[in-house]
């Protein structure tokens, strides 16, 4: 009979095409949560993977949520810690996507979270983001503002110094070498903030003919 | 030209005169109306048919032969697409877990190094390698000196790591960019790793 043929061929063909469009969305959910399951409790990888599930409704990166509850288990924190620190890095994520725009690539989004998790305001990292022009990456300067917090330079002092790097058309490479010479100084007993807005003035003379600005008077 | 001028010549009487004769339909008229009905009421019934047959080919039951081969190759197909989903899934868990890597494309060795002459084992636990201080390409050895060091490649982004000395203390990298990060209880460090300029 030629109906039930029909019938079973059509369903033998359809069955593994929706499986296989099924399938990969199922088994995605379950490779994320096969990796949180390892290492988290129940409880903890549930309230996690929600808010990972989230992030990826807004868009947002989930690697850095996922890695934070990593982070958490690796130090061997408890599962409210760890869920009320990937809950703060989702938010700051959002934060940084707002302010960066939707260009932004994952490692900008990451160094704007994490500098806005060190204090800096919204308002200093859309300055920076200005500063820097529309080509350039941020996420280097993000990271060493973050770093000079971290060395206990004020935040309203280690934003200025940055964002004033950037508009005088400092380099990654000279950011990387401001980082270090302020690192050095402070190791060295200088106060945090002198430090900082010493080298900087520095790197700003070296920039100043390249940036075809002005550099800053004697001060 | 006034009502009163037409209803005197006859002409509106004339027009409603044509008006009442009836129409006579041509011979066969009648024939070929019935005929066109009873072919739509044929073509109604005949669809009627197909789907009460559509409808009990789907819905009583029925024996299906199947060949012992045929059955073997669905599950086959199926087992290859239940391998290929869950191959594309693990790949897209993968690409997820190294965001980083994957935005820009590709990696850098970089090289970690830290100083601790009572150490009995260091090692680099950070975003790239799953926070995992046993991970085999992370484990730094001893150079001599108390000095400890260890090359790995780091996929291209922003990332955060820190030192575990003899797993159990967790040591921020002095000679790297501090992140102020206290969730955990301790402070990490920072790297940016950039692309490869070729």
């Amino acid at each position: 009979m030629r109906g039930p043929r029909a019938l079973a061929g059509a369903l033998a063909l359809a069955l593994p095409l929706a499986l296989s469009l099924a399938l990969p969305v199922a088994a995605h959910a379950q490779a994320t949560a096969n990796t949180l399951s390892s290492r988290l409790d129940p409880t903890t990888r549930v309230a996690v993977q929600a808010i990972v599930d989230s992030a990826r409704l807004a868009k947002l990166p989930t690697a850095p949520l996922i890695d934070k509850a990593l982070e958490g288990a690796a130090k061997h924190s408890d599962g409210p810690n760890i869920v009320s620190a990937v809950r703060q890095l989702s938010v700051e994520l959002g934060q940084s996507k707002r302010v960066l725009g939707g260009g932004a690539s994952t490692a900008e989004l990451q160094a704007s979270a994490t500098a806005m998790h060190a204090g800096v305001s919204s308002r200093d990292i859309a300055l920076l983001r200005s500063a820097a022009g529309p080509h350039r990456r941020v996420t280097l300067p993000l990271a060493v503002m973050t770093d000079l917090i971290g060395r206990n330079v004020p935040v309203a002092t280690a934003s200025q110094v940055v964002v004033g790097l950037a508009r005088a058309g400092a380099h990654d490479s000279d950011l990387s070498m401001f980082e270090r010479n302020v690192r050095l100084d402070i190791e060295r007993g200088a106060d945090p903030s002198a430090a900082a807005q010493t080298r900087a003035r520095g790197v700003m003379l070296r920039t100043a003919p390249r940036a075809g600005t002005r550099p800053p008077g004697n001060q | 030209m006034s009502d009163d001028k037409l209803f005197e010549d006859g002409v509106i009487e004339r027009i409603a005169g044509e008006l009442r004769d009836a129409e006579r339909p041509s011979a066969g008229f009648d024939a070929r109306v019935m005929a066109s009905v009873r072919g739509i009421a044929r073509a109604r019934q005949r669809e009627h048919r197909e789907r009460r047959r559509l409808w009990n080919r789907v819905s009583q039951p029925r024996t299906i032969t199947v060949r012992p081969w045929s059955v073997g190759l669905a599950a086959a197909a199926l087992l290859l697409c239940a391998s290929l989903a869950g191959w594309g899934a693990h790949a897209f868990a993968r690409m997820e877990s190294a965001a980083p890597a994957a935005a820009s494309g590709g990696s850098q060795r970089v090289q970690f190094v830290l100083v601790a002459p009572n150490a009995k084992k260091v090692a680099v636990a950070g975003d790239f390698n799953g926070w995992d201080a046993q991970h085999p390409a992370y484990q730094a050895v001893h150079r001599g000196g108390g000095v400890w060091s260890v090359t790995a490649r780091v996929p291209v982004g922003h990332h955060r790591y820190s030192f575990v000395v003899d797993d159990s203390l967790w040591v921020a990298d002095p000679t790297a960019p501090r992140v102020v990060d206290d969730d955990f209880g301790t402070t990490n460090s920072a790297i940016v790793v950039e692309p490869e300029i070729r």
